[in-house]
């Protein structure tokens, strides 16, 4: 039975119409043109389609969408702000936090969610909170390096935090 | 396209005569971290959908003498939770082993029990508390013990028409651990997991619970074992021949993460170490 | 120019991968697409009696099936052009394609599948390489006359060597033999297969692909499709990781089939699970090494048996087998070796390319037979390595003369790293001569 959604999507309200067993996965890249979030393995093991619902990271491909009327989701589209890089994405950028890009979208919003929960982690809390975001090129150290220098305030605009 | 009815209920009453129209054909759905990877499979085929979200199940309370857990309680939640670190700090050890923290946000605590696997992370810890599960149906309620629970893997006495409402625990005494063992350090399913509650007096054991996961078709309470330690001095020698009885009480078996060979050597070290942590020696 | 070199340069395509704008294949949503999903073969080995699709067609949003009968041109693709396209006498691994069904949607595919009746007669499958190889062993394939590969002329053993082994062996002091194996591994990209075909308004056969190898797999599209290369779009650049395991195509020619069958934009899709399941493989090696040595720990001689698990089909494995014999005996000069290399077809998913190809398949056995070497002549096993390796100017089995040897000089700067002090005498060698 298809249904209306309603929802906010990158700070802006949306509607989309979906069915019953949709994924918030598949309504952002199918239905919405959202491809940042990727589809890596639709079980919940390989972290890339991870989102931020009312700013807690959740795994779009296990988020039956219905689930999020007029909740707040955030996408790696909805990171940089006025067109300006999110210090995440200028970090990842310039400290080569990738090979083949295929993760960079949940790894992005996984950090995302423990710089907001914990502005100063330590390695080994970096590594534990973003072990659900799995790298098959083996870019590892070069996310936490990013993530590092995120959280010493390297990337930070004069003024504000983000 | 799937032909499903979607139905987010606000009260628990409009939940549970859902589930008693559907019966069967109903998808309970609370965090969706297991029913949604086997909808995405097409290993279910439901024709409702009752999503549990807005029942506002997701607290934790001490009543009479118990923690009461609403069934939707997350495992993030558990995991920062003051009444749980004070009172009842090994569910928040599990709660820390449990998948990633994208996974702990919308896992359930009740899920976790629906699901009913045999390397469920929160069941031993509620185990060896002797936790009661509060089972509401449109018929009323009633009172599981968690022993009693579990019939096999992904099998419960939960008939399709009821849902898991809440679990007591009672605050018994002694210290518990939990110890888990996967193929790596998180988002993994247990090779071996293990919880163990000691209650000492002196160097006596009062009391003892050994519990443990992904050892046989359902989680398992090790009596044998858990009747050498009552009454007697726990010193290492006890606790190594307690670990073994244990896991001879246990049935495990070979699947894709270990053998059943690994898992007995596995689960007797595990389960040893527990015992010296619980009894401090 | 000079200003960047020795600098660590910022990804050219870097802004749009932390943006999530970069387009993979799977990001490509065009109106009116269609999906298609595979009915797969429920068994390891059967043959292919009839196939009913009367009530997967009449399921509402389904479009159509694309069988072996639709194919334009050749049945057959592959890098040894052995593998059915789609299935339509037999089988030969669990899992292998047969029919398409294209739809609206993929529950709509999944519907239809379910709704297909499939008969096939199951058959006695072999999965162990020594197995397959004995002479009463049921074959893989019906178009097979052995399980060995025949690498043309009947020829089933690829043989590399110099010298004479049995000569070698003579003049050893002692002979050490070993067996080792390495196992199967799937490449596990976090981009699982997928394909989008369509055509563009010059009526060319657009295909979105994540082929690590574009140029191994137009031609054998264009032979499929039965279209000339140029009127073929085959668009890459993008992929989510690969690890050899795209090089072998998985997903290209099926879209493609089912967009010329129905005019329409169809993406083809494996899920994760089929991915690790169906895709191909690094497979089995197994290798048995007999070594001639002599008491001071030079090597005289080394004659190694390997034989290479291909799956069902060949792919690249035929090549694996060469690839993996050339490198076998290590950076050692061993003046008589010989490699005698069987390609074994089982029936499994095919086996493929994957990292560095086949030759650490070789490398690991033959250090692990170094190692074994240097405890049997209770040698210090960097001596024996430092003695017997590569100086420009020697020439291995494969007959290619050493220039530029290294292989003293990294394993000085692994004992370094590793803090490992190296007597004066080893230190002092030089791969320029000995």
């Amino acid at each position: 039975m298809k249904q209306i959604l309603s929802f906010i999507l990158n700070g802006s309200p949306v509607d989309v119409i979906v069915t019953p067993t949709e994924t918030l996965l598949d309504v952002l890249r199918e239905k919405l043109g959202v491809t940042g979030p990727k589809r890596g393995c639709d079980d919940g093991d390989c972290g890339t389609c991870t989102v931020l619902l009312d700013g807690e990271p959740v795994r779009s491909c296990l988020t039956i969408a219905l689930t999020v009327a007029g909740r707040e989701v955030l996408t790696v589209e909805g990171l940089s702000t006025d067109g300006d890089l999110h210090p995440l994405q200028k970090a990842f950028h310039e400290h080569g936090a990738f090979q083949c890009g295929f993760c960079t979208p949940g790894m992005l919003m996984s950090a995302k969610a423990l710089l907001d929960h914990n502005p100063t982690p330590s390695r080994t809390e970096i590594r534990e909170y973003m072990s659900g975001n799995l790298c098959r090129c083996g870019s590892y150290e070069e996310i936490i390096e990013a993530i590092q220098v995120v959280a010493a305030g390297e990337y930070a605009p004069s003024g504000g935090k983000e | 396209m799937r032909e499903v009815s979607y139905f987010a209920p606000t009260e628990v009453g409009e939940a549970v005569k859902l589930l008693a129209q559907h019966g069967e054909k109903a998808a309970v759905l609370a965090g969706g971290t297991d029913l949604v990877a086997q909808l995405n499979y097409y290993e279910i085929k439901p024709s409702a959908l009752v999503y549990l979200g807005g029942l506002d199940l997701d607290y934790v309370r001490e009543e009479g003498g118990k923690l009461v857990i609403g069934a939707g309680t997350t495992i993030a939640h558990l995991l920062t939770d003051d009444l749980i670190a004070q009172k009842f700090s090994v569910l928040a050890e599990a709660a820390a082993t449990h998948g990633s923290p994208a996974i702990r946000t919308k896992a359930t605590i009740g899920g976790n029990l629906g699901t009913a696997s045999p390397a469920g992370d929160m069941i031993p810890a509620l185990m060896v508390m002797d936790a009661d599960l509060v089972l509401a149906s449109s018929k009323g309620q009633r009172t599981v013990p968690i022993q009693e629970f579990f019939t096999g893997p992904g099998e419960t006495v939960r008939t399709a028409e009821e849902l898991i409402l809440e679990i007591h625990v009672p605050l018994l005494k002694g210290k518990a651990v939990f110890k888990k063992l996967g193929r790596r350090k998180a988002q993994v399913c247990s090779i071996v997991s293990t919880a163990v509650r000691l209650e000492m007096d002196g160097g006596v054991c009062k009391d003892a619970r050994i519990v443990l996961g992904s050892m046989a078709p359902t989680p398992l309470r090790c009596s044998k074992a858990e009747a050498m330690l009552k009454g007697k001095a726990v010193d290492a020698a006890l606790v190594a021949e307690c670990a073994a009885q244990a896991v001879a009480e246990s049935t495990p078996i070979d699947d894709q993460r270990a053998t059943a060979w690994y898992r007995a050597k596995a689960g007797t070290a595990l389960v040893a170490r527990a015992l010296a942590e619980v009894a401090g020696i | 120019m000079t200003e960047y070199v020795g600098k660590a340069m910022p990804r050219y395509d870097g802004i749009g991968q932390v943006k999530g704008q970069t387009k993979f294949v799977d990001d490509f949503v065009l109106p009116g697409m269609l999906y298609a999903k595979a009915l797969r073969s429920p068994v390891h080995r059967g043959l292919i009696r009839g196939i009913d699709f009367t009530a997967a067609k009449n399921t509402p949003g389904v479009v159509g099936v694309v069988t072996a009968d639709d194919i334009p041109g050749a049945k057959r693709f592959g890098a040894c052009g052995d593998q059915p396209v789609l299935a339509d006498e037999f089988t030969a691994y669990l899992g292998e394609e047969i029919a398409l069904v294209v739809a609206v949607d993929e529950d709509t595919c999944m519907e239809g599948i379910e709704k297909i009746k499939l008969d096939i007669e199951e058959q006695q499958p072999v999965f162990d390489m020594f197995e397959a190889m004995k002479p009463d062993a049921p074959l893989v394939r019906p178009d097979l006359k052995s399980n060995l590969w025949d690498y043309g002329s009947g020829m089933t053993t690829r043989v590399m060597y110099i010298g004479d082994v049995e000569q070698g062996f003579a003049e050893a002091d002692l002979i050490v033999e070993g067996r080792y194996q390495t196992g199967e591994q799937d490449h596990s990209a976090m981009e699982p297969m997928v394909s989008v075909a369509y055509f563009d308004e010059a009526e060319r056969l657009v295909i979105h692909t994540h082929s690590q190898c574009l140029y191994f797999q137009l031609g054998q599209l264009a032979a499929i499709f039965n279209l000339p290369m140029s009127r073929i779009r085959y668009v890459g650049g993008v992929v989510g990781g690969g690890f050899g395991g795209k090089n072998h195509i998985h997903a290209d020619h099926l879209a493609g089939l089912a967009a010329i069958k129905f005019k329409r934009p169809v993406k083809y899709r494996y899920s994760r699970r089929e991915d690790l399941l169906y895709s191909t493989k690094r497979g089995v090696f197994i290798l048995e090494y007999k070594t001639g040595i002599k008491k001071d720990g030079r090597l005289t001689a080394n004659h190694i048996k390997l034989w290479h698990d291909s799956g069902a089909y060949g792919g690249f494995s035929p090549y694996g087998v060469e690839k993996c014999s050339m490198f076998a005996s290590g950076p050692y000069h061993i003046p008589n070796t010989r490699i005698d290399g069987q390609c074994v077809l089982t029936n499994k998913a095919g086996s493929s390319s994957m990292r560095g190809f086949t030759i650490m398949n070789g490398q690991f056995p033959m250090e692990m037979q170094m190692s074994k070497i240097a405890d049997t002549i209770g040698m210090d096993p960097w001596e024996l390595r430092f003695i017997n390796a590569w100086r420009d100017g020697d020439i291995g089995a494969s007959r290619y003369v050493v220039r530029g040897a290294g292989a003293l000089e990294a394993m000085r700067g692994a004992a370094e790293v590793h803090g490992i002090e190296l007597p004066e005498h080893l230190l002092a060698m030089s791969s320029r001569g000995r």
